[in-house]
Order: C-alpha cells, then structure tokens, then sequence
C-alpha cells in the first residue's frame, strides 16, 4: 500500500529530535562511539576527518551534556584521551534514532 | 550533504581503520616464506630443523610487527576497544580456528599413520584446503576478502608445485618457486598497505595542545 502524497504527515515527532545529537560533526562521532566500547581522540578524529580543533569542541560538548565521558591518562609524557559513550548517551542516541526514523519513515515517496 | 546513519557501516569502517596498516599481511607473508626456504635447507639440515628453525625469524617478525605498530602506527591511528558485536565475532574466530587446527592435526596424523602409501598429493591438497578454509573463516569474520584470496593463493602453489614435479620433475616439488611468489605478492600487499597507511595517516600536529582543551 503506497501513501497518499497529500496525507498530510505528522511532524510532531521532529520537536523530539535532540540538536545536540543533529550536527555532523556529533552525529558521526556518537555513531561511531555507539558501536564500539571506547574509542581514543586519534582514533575519533581519524574515522571521522574531523580536526583537532573540530573534534575538542564537539567532544566537550557532547561531555556538558553528559553524553560522553572522558578519561584522561598519559603514555609516558603524552597525554592520551579515551572516550566512551555514556549510559545517558546511549539512550538519547537511540531516542534519536527512533525519532529520525519515524519522521523519514512518514514521508510519502 | 550526504546523511547516513547505518550502524553496519560504521562498525565495519572502525574494523577496517584498526586493520589497514597491512602489518598482519607482511606476517603472513613470512608464514609463508617458510613453505619455499625448508624445502631448499631440508638437505643440509633435515626435515624438522629446516623447518623449525624459522620459529625464531617468525618470532623476530612478530616482535618487530608489535613494535612497529606501538611506535609508529598507533600514534598514527590511535586505539580503540571494539564493541561487544566484533569482540562475539572476534571470539567466534578464536574458537572456529582453534577448532579447524584441532581438526586437522588429527586428520593429518590419522592420514600419516594409516595412508603412507598414499599418493603425495592427496597430503598436499588436503593441507591446501584446510589453509583456504582457515583463510576464509578469517576473511569472513574480519571483512577483509584479501585473506581468502592469500589462502587460494596457498592452494595453487601447492597444487602447482606438485604439478610441476610431475610434469617436469622439478626438485624440491617447485614449492621453493611458487610459494616463495606467494610468499612475496602477500609481503608485497601488506608493505603496499603500510606505505599507504603512513602517507595517509601522518603524524597528528599539535597533539598535546589540543587533547589538553578537552576538559
């Protein structure tokens, strides 16, 4: 059964979808942070093409909101970034999933 | 602007990122190495020691291969711990190897002690598809075709070399000319992926500066 393009779609759904999780540059380290279970920030930066300066702010930002917890250590004198996602990131990642989804899944073709 | 969200692709992108300096392949490759240099030492040394003495150039590899990967692919790649979905795969792949090894060792000694009189190639054969088996398990569980390939490589240089003794009489079976190709086109590739990996990956500037404005 195809949908009726004049259907009018209900976009209430969007309103859901969390700003801190939709910008690329977050998205795509969530993504990748999702699937694995630490990653460090040379890693992060590599998977991801962002830039040093790019992936720190994004990176801080994603820790005010409790998404990302970050461990700071250091292999001999160079300090060394981990990253995990958090229990409350995981969960709004898969909020924004499950909203994203529905929104797209909505629209008629 | 392009949006893909596909988790698949994701974690098999991280997998792939871990494992593209090619480091793995030159190991392989000196694996392999073996197959054409015994046969050319077994006069002189015997069959076991031509063989056993490349434990340790095996050892010296690994150990150069793990020392090359701290210093000078990780700062390059970084670290990552897989998910729980690569590290069940990854265990799968332990398990289903260590199996097909077990498996093998025992078919190979039954066949030794009751089949002597068997013609070579049946030996050789079967040795060659039980390394393919093993190359593809591992190919499959590391989405990386390239093993599979090196395994079918292993069985035509087998199935070559006892071919060529048969048709030409060449000593040692030809194995020290076709695997010591074999052996030199997987060097080949994992030296092609190393140089690869360092002009695509060099060194991160500012590193320290810019980890510290992480809080």
């Amino acid at each position: 059964m195809t949908k009726d393009p004049n259907e009018e779609v209900d976009l209430h759904p969007l309103s859901d979808i969390d700003q801190m999780i939709h910008s690329r540059a977050r998205l795509m380290v969530l993504t990748y942070l999702y699937v694995v279970e630490s990653a460090d920030f040379v890693f992060l930066m590599r998977l991801t093409g962002l830039t040093w300066g790019n992936m720190s702010t994004h990176l801080t930002k994603l820790q005010d909101a409790g998404y990302v917890t970050i461990e700071k250590t250091f292999k001999g004198r160079k300090p060394h970034t981990i990253i995990h996602l958090s229990d409350k990131g995981r969960a709004a990642f898969k909020k924004y999933k499950k909203s994203l989804k529905q929104v797209l899944d909505d629209l008629p073709d | 602007m392009q949006l893909k969200i596909s988790l698949k692709q994701a974690e098999r992108k991280v997998l792939k990122t871990a494992f593209q300096h090619g480091l793995w392949d030159v190991f392989i490759g000196c694996v392999v190495l073996q197959f054409a240099i015994a046969p050319l030492l077994s006069r002189s040394l015997g069959d076991f020691w031509s063989s056993a003495v490349f434990l340790p150039f095996w050892a010296l590899v690994f150990v150069v291969i793990l020392l090359v990967r701290n210093y000078i692919v990780r700062p390059r790649i970084g670290l990552v711990k897989f998910g729980p979905y690569r590290k069940r795969k990854l265990t799968k792949l332990v398990a289903v190897m260590l199996a097909v090894n077990i498996i093998a060792f025992i078919l190979g000694a039954f066949l030794a002690l009751n089949y002597k009189g068997s013609p070579g190639w049946t030996h050789t054969l079967l040795l060659g598809l039980i390394v393919l088996l093993l190359s593809t398990i591992a190919a499959y569980y590391l989405n990386l075709i390239r093993y599979f390939i090196y395994g079918l490589l292993f069985l035509f240089s087998l199935l070559i070399g006892e071919w060529s003794y048969v048709q030409f009489r060449l000593a040692h079976h030809g194995f020290p000319i076709t695997f010591g190709i074999t052996a030199g086109i997987i060097i080949f590739t994992g030296l092609i992926h190393f140089f690869r990996f360092l002009r695509s990956c060099p060194l991160p500037a500012n590193q320290t500066t810019s980890e510290e404005t992480v809080r």
